[in-house]
């Protein structure tokens, strides 16, 4: 298939999905990794600025959690920090540039201990406001193109538009609340995320993906589903935990 | 808002609740300000409230059992109400039949909590019915996490304290919520209990709050279950 193909078809799969009472975080996450596939990127990272200016990560195309560490490391520096505050794109930086790595010392270091070379930023655009960013890497020094770009720029308007459509349980109209919202059910699933893993003596990520196929093949809700774990509102017995146990160190 | 702030970050914060009050209703441009916090037993107590109005509304809602507050307590989100008299009945029948003889017509609840873990609410109560505007909704919500990392931070009262254990940086880091997750489990804890026993520890070993975590997630740090006083809160219902 080609890839104008596949555009076509991930747009109808994404129009699909926001009709229906959709499951915010799996979709973002899905949409993550169509991204990584469409623009042949190694990774990718839809992050949502909170209440004081922070950039969170709500969704990756890889949830492990050193990609997620990596991504909060920009708190202050990197990329999307600087896409964030300038509310324009920053495509193509080379993170091997001394320049740009003395500018980003926390950054920098852990980005290329993760392999990547390449970094791009793109805004979730609201109105003339920037809700967060669009985030790209790259472990292969090719510049994307400006197609690429485009593209790239319009699944970042649709991860946007995903996070107003959600529904919350008291008022969609308000679209602080939603972001908000949206915020506060990916920690809950982190804390989930916690809480599986010591029950079953496995590692997060493998706790995570046990957790979300049995959440997909019960058609449940990742947030709402965490957030009755997180409560005890949940028999998490019934979840089959992931087979292979983490060694002890 | 910076000033209320700034107040927020003194060591006597809680003597001085009413400048904060004031302060903090001023910049939200509302008549009166509240935070309950919520209790062991799941239902919430005032902490403060600044005007008769908003006391009058909160005491309301605590008999009644239904209203914004609870509903933003119980589902983390923000509720919304710009004019108490247009509310459907069904949402809080109890509520609706009271609303008439308030004062109080708008009201905006922002939850107050990380992740799972509840705080409480901060209510918002205006004498006029309309919305907040958006830069006083986005205070409000800044508010609300700073009284978060407040309440969850009590009780350290030294002055090289680390950051609070809900504070901006921290939160920022799945690892923490993710070893706060794992912690809560090992030591039969609520997760705000566990996340202050992160934090203490943290403390205690003069290292960061996301290095600590990091070590819990690895399984290569575990938190004996007995604790040690490290200007750490008196744990209540973890025996089991």
């Amino acid at each position: 298939m080609n890839r104008e193909q596949r555009v076509t078809e991930i747009f109808v799969e994404v129009a699909d999905s926001l009709i229906d009472d959709f499951d915010l975080i799996d979709f973002l996450q899905q949409l993550s990794v169509r991204c990584m596939e469409l623009i042949n990127v190694a990774a990718v990272g839809i992050l949502l600025a909170d209440q004081n200016d922070i950039l969170q990560t709500m969704a990756a195309s890889d949830e492990h959690t050193r990609l997620l560490e990596l991504f909060a490391t920009q708190h202050d520096q990197g990329p999307c920090v600087e896409c964030y505050k300038s509310g324009a794109p920053r495509t193509n930086i080379n993170l091997t540039d001394p320049q740009v790595t003395s500018r980003w010392p926390q950054f920098a270091p852990r980005a290329a201990e993760t392999g990547f070379v390449a970094a791009n930023a793109l805004p979730l655009r609201l109105r003339g406001r920037v809700i967060g960013t669009l985030a790209l890497f790259q472990t292969d020094p090719d510049p994307l193109s400006d197609q690429d770009i485009t593209l790239a720029q319009a699944l970042a308007d649709i991860a946007t538009i995903a996070l107003l459509q959600q529904r919350t349980a008291a008022n969609s109209e308000v679209e602080r609340a939603q972001l908000q919202h949206a915020l506060t059910s990916r920690i809950v699933l982190e804390q989930v995320k916690g809480i599986l893993a010591e029950r079953w003596h496995v590692s997060v990520d493998e706790a995570f993906t046990a957790f979300r196929s049995y959440a997909r093949a019960h058609q449940l809700q990742l947030a709402r589903l965490a957030r009755d774990i997180a409560d005890n509102a949940f028999d998490t017995t019934l979840i089959p935990p992931p087979g292979r146990p983490v060694p002890k160190v | 808002m910076v000033e209320v702030l700034r107040l927020l970050q003194l060591d006597n914060w809680l003597q001085d609740m009413d400048g904060v009050a004031a302060a903090g209703a001023g910049a939200l441009g509302v008549d009166g300000l509240a935070v309950s916090l919520v209790t062991e037993a799941d239902s919430t107590e005032l902490l403060w409230c600044s005007d008769a109005t908003t006391r009058r509304f909160e005491d309301l809602q605590l008999t009644l059992g239904e209203g914004p507050g609870p509903d933003a307590v119980r589902t983390g989100a923000l509720v919304w109400v710009p004019d108490l008299a247009q509310v459907r009945h069904a949402r809080w029948p109890a509520l609706a039949m009271e609303a008439p003889d308030l004062d109080a017509r708008a009201v905006f609840c922002f939850p107050m909590g990380i992740g799972a873990i509840r705080v409480g609410v901060l209510t918002a109560v205006r004498r006029t019915p309309g919305p907040l505007t958006g830069e006083q909704a986005d205070d409000a919500l800044i508010l609300a996490s700073a009284l978060t990392a407040r309440c969850l931070g009590s009780g350290e009262p030294r002055p090289d304290a680390p950051e609070p254990a809900g504070s901006q940086h921290s939160l920022q880091h799945a690892v923490v919520h993710q070893a706060t997750g794992m912690l809560s489990v090992q030591l039969s804890l609520p997760l705000s209990q566990a996340l202050l026993r992160l934090r203490a520890h943290a403390y205690s070993s003069g290292r960061s709050i996301t290095d600590i975590s990091q070590e819990v997630v690895d399984r290569r740090l575990r938190l004996d279950p007995g604790g040690h006083g490290n200007g750490m809160p008196p744990t209540v219902a973890d025996k089991d």
